[in-house]
This record gives structure tokens, C-alpha cells and sequence, in this order.
């Protein structure tokens, strides 16, 4: 592997991963590779006898391939938040942020996409959506605006990576012909600079409203039933709400990692994760505040159903998940973050990870008490996952870390151009915005 | 690879994200149709795929600039 | 025309005898006992036990459970290919070659009254030849339901068109009505005056599951007169 030849760079810590990547990456894959493949069999295993391999049943007919897909597109809101909301407001402070961010959109609409396909008990039948769909369902409306999403995250990746596509190109990093195309002859002209800012700036109004619609349909598809437990109008809200607070989770994880593994101190300090968990702990709390209305609602109008659904999630079989759910996206979060002191790099690490672990789990207390828990006397549904659902699960996550670790290798997972933006002009911009807040100077008093 | 190769490469990849985003275009409308001719799914859901719709083109279209604002952005020695 | 049941809970037993009929009358597939004990049973009519008070004033109930054939069904909402639907009969029914298992339907009803095929349907050698070559045999990965006998309803049809008349109360009997030896079950056109169901329909003691989710179910039952 030759060293890259061209001159140095001033973020060239950025540019390492690509042109030096070590010989780590290439184990890790090589790890990664082996596990999905183990995947890929156990899921062929399930196609040819049948889903009677997971550990589903009635009632509970939906399990965790359904829980993963929920919560998979729910990380996916990291990138729309960070990234359009962030560049909308002009928070200086998301430079470094916003490419990691998309990129896990990106990746985590896909692998939450496929997961209702491998839900599906007859796969090859697949095809009946796009011939035979029917609108009424609210799975139908799903397939519209995951694709929607998807198609727009993967546009608004993509724009802003042209300019840094560029300096790979110039610098000329193998294999150049995959920079060449995909960089759409940028050479940085001040006309090709106002086309791509102008481009920006419509994805990212549009991106906003399809990432909440995304997540609020997928509410929908319990919130639509007359199940009790699910039949509620703060599902949209509350899952957009929830999607937001695992994404950030996900979004800080993930920096803490990049920074370690990449040495980017420099790019990623302590400041941008300070606002960041603060973000967290805003959406920690209002999650809970989602959370206690939804369940005092349905504890004080007392509705036999809903209630045998309630005492099954606080003291019945459900009530360990439950309590951990409430630590983990609640209590810990609050206790580590809300202190100066703990909201230190490993402080934040804890929070996020406890977050994520308390996302899944709020995934599964949604979807399964409610079928576990039938209005006619049958006896409570028991679900307990197979081997068959644990491995599609680690296949899952490990497509993930693969196709991240993929983009990092050939993409700079901080945007560059961005950053020398920010280092040129941000400091100007922001003065004269902020003097543009002030009263205006006051006009001369009128003699005499 | 040669610079003609890629830049047919290039508007090869427009078209297709045109086509594909065609497609999903049809199949949307194909979908309302057939809803409209069993005559079972609320109106709410009709009209919010055709929504839908708009958003695939302005995504098509917004890349569409992109691609051909770059291309004329470009300095004047750059071959066409 | 408007299929409907009633299910007189004075006069039924429990016996079970609906149960077993229905299962021999529409293939249902048997499953292993391991299988069963994870709630994979397929009953399209099921028995269900209510349990009331305490002892030593408990009651016990028993009620055999068809499919609703709700006239308002939450299943065909969310069906997401059409494999099931409401017809003009009012029998809600399975396109079995439509259905991809995404098991929506299973989850969106009330009365869990579906059932699905974990794995691929197998039968015995001795169960094999006595299997109804009338009702298409379901495969893996696929939703299943009581569909009211619907092969017996379109064999009644046929013999009807071909005799030039209508169709009569008694042509066509669902399996479980057939076989009920209390004669609790009763089936027929709800719409008809002249089928029984219709009158018992409007008998005071007449009543329906879960009445008030708006699933309008065309199953009555007749309370018990303690």
C-alpha cells in the first residue's frame, strides 16, 4: 500500500482513515464478513422452514424483527436533526457533526427497511406490494415514506460530500475513478459553490418534514388498531420525540468512537459534546414527559383492557424491562448529564449507551404487552426470542458497523470543506449577525 | 478510466435516478387508482401519497441542478 | 344476504364436538405438542373459558369462538395486499396465493381469531386420507381463518343454479353448526326473514363480543338464563 504522495493538508487527520487506513480495518471486516454471513444462513434456514423458527406465536405474533425495525428507523432522525435542523438555525457548533450523522441515516433506513421484509412469512411474495398494494394499510403508507426518506437522506449525504469527493480526487487517492464520478466536476468556482448552497438549502427545509412523517407513519401502524395499549393519539409525537433522543444517542456513540479510533481531538472537542448531550437530556426529558402522560391517561380513565395491559408493563411479567427502560432513558441520563461534573467524554459515553439500550427496550414494551395481553380469556402470550431473531439481530448491528466502516474508509466522515468554511468565514458571519441583533443606533435628536 | 468514460458514466446515473424516481412515481399513482376503484381506503391516505409524489421530483430535480449547475460552473479550460 | 351465526350459550355444553368438526371439515393442519404449548394451536372455531367470581361462588363459562365476520373488520384495514376482504355475503375471507405473512391482520384484531402457519402443514398417514378435497390446503408462512364454510356456500350455490331456484335455509350448514348435537349453533342469511337466525337474532337475550370497538360482528350469542 503506497503512502499518498500529494502535499500535506491542513485536516489531514481526516484525510488519514482514507489514504493510510491500517491493517485493523481489514480484521475487523474480515470479523464483520464472517457474521453476516452466519446471518445470511440462519435467515435462509428461515425462509425454507418457515418463521416457526422465531419465537413467535399467538398472540404475540410480532416480535423482534418488528421491535428492530422500529427501532432502527428510529435512530435514523440522528442525521435530520443534527443535519438540517442545525445548518437551518446556523449552529456553527455542527460542522463536524453533520456527515456522521447523515451517514447513519443513511445506512440505518436501509437495514430498518429490509427488517419487515424479513418479518414477512412469505418473502418471495414480496412483490404483492408494488402490484397489489393497498393504500388503506398503514404498512403500505410506510413503504411510501421510508422510501421517500431514504431517497432524500441519501440526496442530502451526498450533496455536501461533492466538494470533499473533490479533494480526494485532486489529491489522488485510489481508486480515482470513483472520485472522478462521483465528484460531478467540482473545482470550488464561486458559481458552483452558490449551486450547491442553493441545492442545501432546499433539501434541508424538505428533509425536516419527511423525517417526521416517517416516524409518526410508523406509529401509525399501531396507533391505527383498536389494540389496547396501542390505540392512542400520542404515538405520532411520542415516537418522533423517542426517534430524535435514541438518534442522538446513536450520533454521540458514534462520535466518541470515531474521535478515539481516529484520533480527532482536534475536530470533535469537548464543547461540541457538551451541547450535544444537553440536547440529550432536553429530549430524555421529554420523553419522559410523553411517556408519564401516556400512561396516566390510560391508568386514570381505567378501562379494563388498557389496565391489564398497564399492571402487565409496571408489576406483572413485563415489569423488569419496564423499570429498566425507566432508568435507563430517564434516571441515568438525568443523574449524568445534568451535572457539570459527570458530562465528561465517559460520562456522556454511559448516558448515550444507556439510551440506546432503554430505546430497545421501549420498542419491545410497545410491541409486546399489548399482544401478549388479548381482550378475549385466552391465556397471556409468552414471546421468547429464538436463536434464529438474537442472530438477525447482531447481523443487523454488524451491517451496520460494516457499512459505516466502509463509508469511513474510502469518505471523510467529518466534512472538510465545512470545516475550513467555518475557519474562514464563520467567525464573520456570526459577529455580524449577532451585531445585527442589537438595537440600532439611535438617530440624532433634532436641534432646537 | 478516461474522462469521456466517466462523464458518460455520470448522465448515465442521472437518467437513472430520473427513471427510478419515474417509477416510483407510477407505482404511487397506481396504487391511488386501484384504491379508488376498490373504493376502501380513507381519502386522508390518497391524498397524502400524492404528496408523495412532489417530494421524488424535488429531489430529482434539485439533483438535476446540481448536476448541471456544476458542469457550467466549471473554468473555461475544462473540456465540455 | 348477510351470513351470519348464532350460538345459543343456554343450550351449548362445551362439548367441543364445533371444534374438532371444523378442523376436519377445512384441513386445519395439526402441530406437534411442542409447538402447540407455545400458542401455535390452530383452532379456526375455538372454545373458550371464562372464569367468574370466586370460589365458592365461581363460575365457569364456556363459548365457542368462529371468526366474527365482522361487518366493520379491522383485519381488511390494515391487510396491506388485499389477501383479505369483506365480500357482498358479508363472509370476511383469505386470498391464501395473495397473503406475504406480514401477520398485520393477526395483530389488528380484537378477537384473535387468525391463525398462521409457522411451519409447512403436515398430516399424519392416517389423517392424510380422510382430508376434504373441497378446501384448498394452506402452505407455510400463510394467514388462515374460519371463512363460515365458504366452500360448502359456493357447492350450495352451484346445485342451486343448476335445480333454476334459490337457495334455501338448510342448503348450506357451516361444519360446526352441522355438528353441534345440542343444535346450539344455528347459521343462515341474517337478512332473510325466513332463516331462524334472523328472528333469533333479534331475541332479547341476543348479544354481541366486544360490541362497543364498532367491529360489528354478525356472530350473536344468546346469554345464558341463569
Amino acid at each position: 500500500m503506497e503512502k499518498a504522495p500529494a502535499a500535506p493538508h491542513p485536516e489531514y487527520d481526516l484525510l488519514r482513515p482514507i489514504e493510510d487506513p491500517g491493517k485493523s480495518f481489514y480484521y475487523i471486516v474480515a470479523v464483520l464478513l464472517v457474521i453476516i454471513l452466519y446471518t445470511g444462513y440462519v435467515y435462509i434456514r428461515q425462509v425454507y422452514y418457515g418463521l416457526g423458527v422465531t419465537g413467535m406465536a399467538q398472540p404475540v405474533t410480532w416480535g423482534f424483527y418488528i421491535i428492530n425495525f422500529v427501532f432502527f428507523i428510529g435512530i435514523s432522525h440522528a442525521g435530520t436533526l443534527i443535519s438540517a435542523i442545525l445548518r437551518l438555525s446556523k449552529a456553527e457548533w455542527r460542522r463536524p457533526i453533520t456527515r456522521m450523522a447523515e451517514v447513519i441515516t443513511a445506512i440505518v433506513l436501509a437495514i430498518g427497511g429490509l427488517h419487515p421484509i424479513i418479518d414477512l412469512g412469505r418473502p418471495d411474495r414480496m412483490t404483492h406490494l408494488f402490484y397489489n398494494g393497498r393504500l388503506q394499510s398503514p404498512l403500505l403508507w410506510d413503504i411510501v415514506s421510508i422510501t421517500a426518506y431514504f431517497t432524500a437522506s441519501t440526496v442530502y449525504l451526498y450533496i455536501p460530500m461533492i466538494p470533499d469527493i473533490a479533494i480526494l480526487r485532486d489529491r489522488g487517492v485510489k481508486p480515482r475513478w470513483l472520485y472522478e464520478f462521483l465528484s460531478w466536476g467540482w473545482q470550488g468556482t464561486e458559481q458552483q459553490h452558490k449551486v450547491l448552497d442553493r441545492a442545501m438549502n432546499i433539501l434541508m427545509v424538505v428533509v425536516i418534514p419527511i423525517a417526521v412523517s416517517v416516524h409518526t407513519i410508523i406509529s401509525y401502524i399501531f396507533a391505527m388498531t383498536v389494540q389496547p395499549g396501542w390505540h392512542s393519539t400520542i404515538f405520532g409525537p411520542y415516537f418522533v420525540v423517542g426517534a430524535i433522543f435514541s438518534g442522538i444517542a446513536a450520533i454521540l456513540v458514534l462520535m466518541i468512537v470515531f474521535r478515539k479510533v481516529f484520533h480527532l481531538e482536534r475536530y470533535l472537542k469537548l464543547i461540541h459534546f457538551n451541547y450535544l448531550s444537553v440536547l440529550l437530556l432536553i429530549m430524555s426529558l421529554l420523553w419522559f414527559y410523553f411517556t408519564f402522560s401516556e400512561y396516566l391517561t390510560g391508568f386514570y380513565g381505567h378501562e379494563p383492557n388498557e389496565m391489564r395491559v398497564f399492571w402487565y408493563k409496571f408489576s406483572g411479567d413485563f415489569a423488569p424491562y419496564f423499570w429498566t427502560m425507566v432508568a435507563c432513558n430517564f434516571l441515568l441520563p438525568l443523574i449524568l448529564l445534568s451535572n457539570r461534573r459527570t458530562r465528561t467524554i465517559p460520562g456522556i459515553l454511559v448516558a448515550s449507551i444507556s439510551v440506546i439500550i432503554g430505546m430497545w427496550l421501549e420498542r419491545l414494551i410497545i410491541v409486546v404487552p399489548s399482544l401478549a395481553n388479548p381482550r378475549l380469556p385466552y391465556p397471556t402470550g409468552i414471546y421468547i426470542p429464538s436463536h434464529t431473531e438474537w442472530v438477525l439481530f447482531l447481523g443487523g448491528v454488524s451491517v451496520f458497523i460494516l457499512g459505516y466502516m466502509l463509508f469511513a474508509r474510502f469518505f471523510p466522515v467529518i466534512s472538510i470543506w465545512e470545516i475550513q468554511e467555518g475557519r474562514q468565514e464563520s467567525a464573520k458571519a456570526v459577529t455580524e449577525r449577532i451585531t445585527s441583533y442589537m438595537p440600532d443606533p439611535q438617530p440624532p435628536l433634532a436641534k432646537g | 478510466m478516461n474522462k469521456k468514460l466517466i462523464d458518460r458514466m455520470q448522465i448515465l446515473s442521472i437518467s437513472l435516478i430520473w427513471m427510478l424516481f419515474i417509477g416510483i412515481a407510477v407505482w404511487i399513482l397506481n396504487l391511488i387508482k386501484e384504491s379508488l376503484r376498490l373504493h376502501d381506503s380513507p381519502d386522508a391516505s390518497l391524498g397524502i401519497s400524492l404528496v408523495a409524489i412532489p417530494v421524488f421530483f424535488t429531489l430529482s430535480s434539485v439533483l438535476t441542478y446540481v448536476f448541471i449547475g456544476l458542469r457550467k460552473g466549471r473554468k473555461k479550460d475544462m473540456e465540455p | 344476504m348477510k351470513w351470519g351465526m348464532v350460538i345459543d350459550l343456554q343450550k351449548c355444553t362445551g362439548c367441543g364436538e364445533c371444534v374438532a368438526a371444523c378442523k376436519l371439515e377445512n384441513n386445519v393442519a395439526i402441530v406437534e405438542s411442542k409447538e402447540s404449548e407455545m400458542g401455535r394451536t390452530m383452532l379456526w372455531m375455538d372454545m373458550l373459558t371464562m372464569y367468574e367470581g370466586e370460589y365458592p361462588r365461581l363460575r365457569v363459562r364456556q363459548f365457542p369462538r368462529p371468526c366474527m365476520h365482522c361487518d366493520h373488520p379491522p383485519c381488511t384495514k390494515v391487510c396491506p395486499v388485499r389477501a383479505t376482504y369483506k365480500n357482498e355475503e358479508g363472509i370476511v375471507a383469505q386470498i391464501y396465493p395473495q397473503c406475504i405473512g406480514c401477520r398485520y391482520c393477526m395483530a389488528a384484531c380484537p378477537y384473535t381469531v387468525k391463525s398462521f402457519n409457522w411451519y409447512k402443514p403436515e398430516w399424519a398417514p392416517g389423517i392424510r386420507e380422510t382430508v376434504n378435497p373441497d378446501v384448498s390446503v394452506r402452505q407455510v408462512g400463510v394467514v388462515e381463518k374460519c371463512t363460515f364454510c365458504v366452500h360448502r356456500l359456493q357447492k350450495a350455490k352451484e346445485q342451486a343454479k343448476s335445480e333454476g331456484r334459490n337457495l334455501r335455509e338448510g342448503d348450506f350448514q357451516t361444519a360446526c353448526a352441522e355438528s353441534c348435537p345440542a343444535g346450539a349453533i344455528v347459521f343462515g342469511d341474517l337478512e332473510n326473514t325466513s332463516h331462524r337466525v334472523n328472528s333469533l337474532s333479534h331475541s332479547p337475550r341476543a348479544t354481541r363480543l366486544l360490541e362497543d370497538l364498532g367491529t360489528e360482528p354478525k356472530v350473536i350469542y344468546l346469554k345464558e338464563v341463569d
